[in-house]
């Protein structure tokens, strides 16, 4: 061991390069080296509900209010997708940061609160992005894509890569244990995903099951993707939008007030 | 001054108190070791200086700035005493995000992490993970980790746990030419006797409280020790009965 450091000047902080995009590039650099399960996995386990379900059940399942099956359910199942990678992402990333403490190398530096949950939120997306484009790009061939209500869809689209992340992000800050996660994963996650409305039209239910689905938090984000793709739904386009685009906010907004506050990242 | 605390009190959610209105100094450019028994609050005490947690009450202030401004968090490099490595990304990378995370350059950055891989002979690990690292190399890697912005204030809890004979005198040696080039250097540690050759001042924490401070030439003195480890036995034998009274 030779050479000793010498210092720096003390005084106002400055950054040749924003410690912001440092550490929005060790999220994506993280779920990169994870490329197997964090991408391809992911988009294949999506892939496979189109083929069995929309390919090979096709010819046993109706059409849908005149859509083919399979088209129909192409925009749920992307959103459940999407959904499932926020989840994961954030809760891999920030449980482990702070299960192993070295979130504290990044609680130390001159990174702000702000900074952190929005490098974490948007390394998310970034992942969403990655595999909701390879799940339309792989199963857009069979089913036929399309937007009707390009605008719609880009809304329920921004709503939705918000509020996975944000989901993932806040259950990592909360979250004591793998158990934890894994609990809400099986309690929270995978119902709401099958409860919203993916798989079937919430008009051909029987009373209890719509309101079900109705309450289903999920369900407004595939109504409002099933919107921009097909055209209509089963509630209007701007319910589905207010709704998706108010809980995207108010995710944000606690987001925000838990790392403004570190209550649970720091003792 | 390097480091000023005032006040300061931490109770952690349990309701422990683990600082008690704690109010500590440090000259700039001291070597200054903070010693005390298991549970004394020294990794707390640290844990505040350096943002890693809500301190109940006080003020703390690092050459002048408010211990959360940025300009404060520049000046600090810590190794924790627990192994807190990324997980994910092997040694070198974890060198240039961490300096990444204080506003240098992709190119400082980089040269940076091999300079400090380099110093620390970890060069040969450059591509291993946390898991693939022996507990020395992760010793060694942490605190290339704390020193990749060249920080003024040098914090280092127990650095040396865990490390074998030979590293334990490479890390003092190095820490020691740190210090040298004008490092401020707060060390805790569980070896006195190295404590006592390295640090020009110590300070003894005890219950989350200061119980003696000064050099260690007059802290023998004072407590009539014959050497440093039977003064450390003394003043907390002397605050015991302080408490207790
Ligand atoms: N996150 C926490 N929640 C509750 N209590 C804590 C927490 N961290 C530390 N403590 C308590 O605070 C006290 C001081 O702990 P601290 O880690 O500061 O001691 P220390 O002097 O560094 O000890 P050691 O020499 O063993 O490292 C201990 O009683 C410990 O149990
Ligand atoms: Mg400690």
């Amino acid at each position: 061991m030779s050479a000793v450091a010498p210092h720096p000047e003390a005084g106002a902080f400055r950054a040749a390069r924003s410690p912001f995009l440092w550490l929005l590039e060790r999220e994506i650099v993280r779920f990169l080296k994870l490329w197997r399960f964090a991408l391809v996995g992911q988009v294949l386990s999506a892939l496979l509900f189109v083929l069995v379900f929309g390919i090979a059940l096709a010819g046993r399942i109706d059409a849908v209010g005149g859509v083919p099956y399979k088209r129909f359910i192409l925009p749920g199942l992307v959103v459940q997708a999407v959904f499932t990678v926020g989840f994961v992402n954030g809760t891999t990333s920030l449980f482990e940061a702070r299960h192993d403490g070295y979130i504290n190398a990044v609680l130390a530096s001159p990174l702000r609160w702000w900074e952190i949950n929005l490098a974490l939120v948007v390394g998310s997306i970034v992942r969403e992005v990655i595999v909701g484009a390879g799940v339309l790009a792989l199963a857009g061939p069979f089913v036929g894509l399309g937007f009707s209500r390009p605008l719609v869809a880009v809304g329920a689209l921004v709503a939705l890569l918000v509020t996975g992340a944000q989901v993932g992000v806040l259950a990592g800050a909360y979250a004591r244990s793998l158990d934890d996660i894994y609990s809400i994963e099986s309690l929270a996650v995978l119902p709401l995903g099958f409860l919203s409305g993916i798989f079937y039209s919430v008009d051909r239910l029987p009373g209890v099951w719509r309101t079900l689905t109705h309450l289903d938090p999920l369900f407004y984000f595939v109504e409002a993707a099933r919107i921009g793709v097909l055209g209509t739904g089963d509630i209007s386009a701007g319910v589905a939008l207010a709704v998706a685009g108010g809980i995207a906010a108010a995710l944000t907004a606690w987001s925000l007030l838990v790392f403004r506050s570190a209550s649970t990242l720091k003792p | 001054m390097a480091l000023a605390v005032r006040g300061l009190t931490k109770t952690y959610r349990a309701g422990f108190t683990a600082v008690r209105d704690l109010d500590l100094v440090i000259a700039d450019g001291a070597f200054f070791g903070l010693l005390g028994p298991n549970g004394a609050g020294k990794t707390t005490l640290i844990g505040a200086v350096c943002n890693l947690l809500r301190p109940t009450a006080g003020e703390i202030r690092v050459f002048g700035h408010d211990h959360g401004s940025r300009e404060a968090r520049r000046l600090v490099g810590l190794a924790e005493q627990d192994v807190t490595l990324d997980r994910f990304i092997d040694a070198e990378e974890m060198l240039v995000f961490q300096a990444g995370y204080y506003g240098l350059s992709r190119r400082d950055a980089w040269k940076r992490a091999r300079e400090l891989l380099d110093q620390f002979d970890l060069s040969a690990k450059a591509k291993s993970r946390r898991s693939e690292l022996s507990g020395g190399m992760q010793r060694r890697l942490l605190l290339a980790r704390a020193l990749v912005h060249q920080p003024r204030l040098l914090i280092l809890d127990e650095p040396t746990a865990g490390a074998d004979v030979e590293l334990r005198a490479e890390l003092w040696s190095y820490i020691r030419r740190l210090h040298g080039a004008g490092t401020t250097v707060l060390l805790t540690t569980h070896y006195l006797e190295e404590a006592e050759a390295l640090c020009d001042e110590i300070a003894v924490l005890r219950d989350g409280a200061i119980v003696a401070r000064g050099s260690a030439d007059a802290l023998r003195e004072r407590f009539d020790a014959r050497d440093i480890g039977e003064l450390y036995l003394r003043v907390l034998e002397s605050a015991r009965t302080t408490a207790a009274a």
